[in-house]
């Protein structure tokens, strides 16, 4: 996964990490090493997105440090696999604190591995952002160390669910959901059907929602009884690799409607599943998604996972790959600004720099934009609500998750 | 001793106690693949009762492993009319049923999971591990463990020399679930979150695995298990995306180099300097 010297030199050139810039700075921490650690499922359930979150993460260590560092020091990532596992997840923020003492954590990805390692974290005094966890209040409970670079699902409803009733004439909706996993159930039992009640678009299936379970290889019976009751719309909530199971049984059945879902829904997947079928989610990233910097993230990454071996060669990068290039360039920015000193006595006091750091953020442009944090803990950031069709995401609108008076 | 391996440390003593419970079913001939919804039942209704209703923890841990046990008992008769693949099965049932409840029970927070437990200490749950595998030791002593041992060669003629047979079985049930439900409250109160997921199919394979890796012959073996499976993944990260697989050989290749699992009491024996297997060696010799 080696960048040529080319690309290295194009990237440095171009600024696309800002610690390229700080090269001609004086090294103030000469010598040092900067160690992060991150907790990514690379086996297990969700492999696909651990093994690419942790292509991006070597992709940007070499990146850094082959452009010198930050202010002399070299970036240490210390990547672990914690196979979607929460006990995993737990134990490894304790290794990470411990025994590699390390300054912050890039994870971990579920919020079931979550709910058990921010409160490590916070045990530990060591700031930890999720790059997906999306389950509304995970970070709030586990504050002031748990960070999430993830909108909660029910702010970005709010936009999508508008724009999917205007655009496609919505007046009913009927929800499926995989009942097996629990963030899945809360979005289909719970968010949607108040979300959908708040629009004013009626619940085809109120008191009898349509539900599968994950690996189902056969939800025709649920598909056709969504199909008799006429919905305008369906409500998928499930991730990608369970939806595609209902989207393509529902192009089998003749049954195209416009299907909306959260977060977990943005995928190359969907996409190939059923072209001619639109397909509305919410997402903070999108591969295709215009811009200088999410295209220079976008070029520089694609190859390198295309390239990586246990990954698909049509890959396009996800936006828990872009979230943890932001999260390392946060913490970079922090021992940037934050009077991180790197060294062994100071680690203490340099993870509690880093957290006050990310409380106040307001420095930090990511790919979309500048990020910020709530006092939730989680991003503050733009949105985008896109329509995938025709094997495209296309941005449709764009929205911020303003909270008091931080916004994008 | 770091946080880390604190952390495994009480992953051990919590599989350890659970697999223990797997072992006592077991000992009966019985196999259940549901113990997980045993740990389930331990685990919230202990950390119900501490959060809700500041029970002290060992309260709680006694109450959950009641409730468990109380439930086993019920699971226990039913299931006496199936036997072998049969009851694996039907145990099987009876942990997605338990899990699914767990899911959909809003009063225990569903799926968004249940927490506002307080930590326990990591000598707390080695405490308990103590306690249920000193009480096991002491009751593979005794003349009940004889019977239950009876009812798992031959249950017909267990019945015929007079032994209870389905008393023994749906007792062995109630102990073994009780013994799971310590477990699971101990989990409640190491992780301090818990929800439907962490009781799954998954975890009730994975302890019958540790009773079948470490020895079902002896009550050291589960938590010799226990102990492997929590640290070969852990030992085998050098080997990246391949850790899961070579784990998985690595069973493969203890299962067909000792099938009775790693320990069994001739090993007990050796390793404790105890020269009392006598009876162990005419066996020995016979086969030679």
């Amino acid at each position: 996964m080696l960048l040529s010297r080319r690309s290295l030199t194009l990237l440095a050139a171009a600024g696309v990490l800002p610690v390229a810039r700080a090269q001609a700075q004086a090294g103030r921490l000469a010598g040092r090493e900067i160690r992060i650690g991150a907790i990514v499922p690379s086996s297990g359930p969700f492999a696909e997105w651990g093994r690419a979150n942790a292509a991006t993460l070597r992709m940007v260590e070499e990146q850094v440090n082959g452009a010198g560092g930050v202010e002399g020091a070299k970036l240490k990532l210390f990547i672990y696999d914690d196979a979607a596992r929460p006990a995993q997840a737990a134990n490894l923020v304790r290794k990470l604190a411990d025994d590699d003492k390390v300054l912050a954590i890039a994870g971990p990805l579920t919020s079931s591995a979550c709910e058990v390692a921010f409160p490590v974290a916070n045990q530990a005094k060591l700031p930890a952002i999720s790059q997906a966890s999306s389950k509304p209040g995970t970070a709030a409970a586990n504050r002031p160390w748990a960070f999430r670079n993830t909108i909660d699902e029910a702010v970005l409803m709010r936009s999508a669910l508008p724009f999917l009733k205007t655009t496609y004439k919505v007046a009913k909706a009927a929800v499926i959901y995989d009942a097996k996993d629990a963030n899945s159930v809360s979005l289909g039992t719970r968010i949607m059907p108040e979300m959908l009640a708040e629009h004013g678009i009626a619940l085809a299936n109120a008191g009898n929602l349509a539900s599968f379970n994950t690996g189902d290889i056969d939800v025709s019976a649920q598909v056709t009884a969504l199909k008799g009751l006429n919905p305008d719309a369906v409500v998928c909530a499930a991730d990608y690799s369970q939806a595609v199971t209902v989207i393509r049984e529902m192009r089998r059945q003749g049954f195209v409607k416009p299907v909306i879902g959260g977060t977990p829904l943005i995928s190359s997947a969907i996409l190939r599943a059923a072209p001619d079928m639109p397909i509305i989610s919410t997402a903070t990233y999108y591969a295709g998604q215009e811009g200088e910097a999410a295209k220079r993230f976008t070029d520089a990454v694609t190859p390198v996972l295309r390239r990586t071996a246990g990954l698909p060669n049509t890959i396009e990068p996800s936006m828990y790959d872009a979230h943890m290039y932001e999260i390392v360039g946060i913490y970079l920015d922090a021992v940037r600004k934050a009077g991180i000193t790197l060294a062994d006595a100071d680690l203490e006091a340099d993870r509690g720099r880093i957290r006050g750091h990310l409380e106040h953020l307001t420095s930090y442009n990511g790919l979309s934009g500048p990020i910020h944090f709530n006092p939730d803990g989680d991003a503050v950031k733009t949105y985008f609500v896109v329509v995938g069709q025709n094997g495209r995401w296309t941005e449709k609108l764009r929205g911020c998750s303003t909270a008091g008076n931080l916004t994008c | 001793m770091s946080a880390y391996t604190a952390g495994l440390l009480a992953e051990i003593g919590i599989g350890g106690i659970a697999a223990l419970g797997v072992y006592v079913i077991l000992a009966t001939g019985q196999l259940s693949l549901g113990n997980a919804a045993f740990m389930a039942i331990g685990a919230y209704a202990a950390g119900w009762l501490t959060v809700t209703h500041d029970v002290g923890l060992t309260a709680a841990v006694l109450a959950g492993a009641l409730l468990s046990g109380i439930v086993g008992v019920l699971v226990g008769f039913p299931a006496l009319r199936l036997r072998g693949i049969y009851l694996a099965m039907a145990t099987l049932g009876f942990g997605e049923m338990t899990r699914s409840f767990f899911l959909f029970f809003e009063p225990l927070g569903g799926a968004a999971g249940f927490s506002g437990m307080r930590q326990l200490q990591v000598s707390t749950i080695w405490i308990w591990l103590g306690i249920v595998l000193g009480v096991l030791v002491l009751l593979a002593r005794s003349r009940l463990w004889l019977t239950l041992r009876a009812v798992n060669d031959d249950e017909v003629a267990a019945n015929l020399i007079g032994l209870h047979a389905t008393a023994l079985k749906v007792g062995a049930f109630g102990m073994g679930a009780a013994i799971s439900g310590i477990s699971g409250a101990l989990f409640a109160h190491w992780h301090l979150f818990i929800e439907p997921g962490n009781f799954g199919f998954e975890r009730s394979t994975e302890l019958v695995m540790a009773v079948i890796l470490g020895g079902s012959t002896v009550a050291a073996g589960p938590v010799l298990g226990a102990g492997l499976l929590v640290l070969l993944p852990e030992t085998l990260r050098f080997v990246a995306d391949w850790r899961l697989a070579a784990f998985g050989a690595l069973l493969i290749l203890v299962l067909l180099v000792r099938r009775q699992g790693l320990l069994d009491r001739n090993l007990l024996r050796a390793l404790t300097f105890r020269r009392r297997g006598a009876e162990a060696r005419p066996e020995a010799a016979e086969v030679s």
